[in-house]
């Protein structure tokens, strides 16, 4: 019973996820989500958390600090869970591949594969007062916080449902 | 029953505005730093806290901005991240206990918002200022 049990565990974590993994991390959630999304560190690849780690005093034109030993933690949680450790995740999968290996992208907006995805938006969606920014996932994608990005859960303020 | 109840309300009240020993202690310092900038320094001052809490001013961004924009001008009720949209939790002790609770988190934001806020980090009187003035709320 016992290694039919571990045999399942084995071949669903080896398994081909949907989305990307969820944060458990409760010193990211406290740290970084107090202030916007608690963005699923899936979503960027390893190099480009370490860029991002590297300047918390200028964090997208915000003071970010935090104590050096913080800082290290987070990193750690960040490139042990990137997007390009956690290929067997669909997102992650598709964002790594979209970026190009010499760029280092620290918006991942600005990632290739996120452009695509968004790219029939029109400006007025994103830039209404109940969304304010593209960086406000969870404002259309309602299970964002779950590491779930379907099309089917996206729920947009003011436009509802999105069909591609 | 009810004089029971009463006795333990009143306690609570009298020390509603006074804060926890890491936080006085953390006060107690900052007060020596701001004798050592002036000698005339008596106490911190919640009213000169207020002014500074609710001033707007160009901040980091090059834009005009308080700590009301993203703390909303009442602290009891619930702020928004102007620039995020992220709902934050009163930040009136009064309602949400956990704040100025943690000398560590009280640090890392007075560094932060003052920054954005003010584009330089606030002086012990500023600091000190600024903790009267939401300790009494």
């Amino acid at each position: 019973m016992k290694k039919i049990i571990s045999t399942i565990l084995l071949i669903a974590s080896i398994s081909y996820a949907s989305g990307v993994k969820p944060v458990d991390n409760k010193l990211y959630t406290d740290e970084c989500a107090s202030c916007h999304f608690g963005f699923q560190p899936g979503l960027l690849p390893a190099r480009s958390w370490v860029k991002l780690m590297g300047n918390l005093e200028n964090h997208f034109q915000d003071d970010a600090s935090l104590e050096s030993k913080d800082v290290e933690t987070l990193t750690q949680y960040l490139v042990q869970n990137s997007s390009d450790h956690a290929m067997n995740y669909k997102r992650s999968k598709k964002i790594t591949n979209s970026i190009s290996r010499n760029s280092t992208p620290i918006r991942i907006s600005q990632t290739p594969y996120f452009k695509k995805k968004h790219r029939e938006l029109r400006k007025s969606m994103i830039t209404q007062k109940e969304i304010k920014s593209i960086s406000n996932c969870a404002a259309c994608h309602r299970t964002a916080s779950e590491g779930v990005y379907s099309e089917r859960y996206i729920n947009i303020p003011n436009y509802g449902r999105w069909d591609d | 029953m009810k004089k029971r109840v009463l006795f333990l309300l009143v306690p609570l009240s009298v020390f509603a505005s006074s804060f926890n020993p890491q936080m006085q202690g953390y006060i107690d310092n900052l007060k020596v730093e701001a004798k050592k900038n002036n000698p005339n320094f008596v106490d911190f001052s919640a009213k000169r806290g207020e002014q500074i809490f609710t001033t707007s001013h160009i901040g980091k961004r090059g834009e005009p901005i308080s700590c009301t924009s993203c703390h909303s001008p009442n602290l009891k009720n619930k702020g928004k991240n102007v620039h995020t949209n992220k709902v934050l939790e009163p930040l009136a002790p009064s309602v949400n206990t956990k704040r100025l609770s943690e000398v560590k988190n009280v640090k890392k934001w007075l560094r932060r918002n003052f920054n954005d806020v003010y584009k330089k980090e606030g002086t012990a009187l500023q600091k000190g200022d600024v903790l009267y003035f939401i300790n009494s709320k």
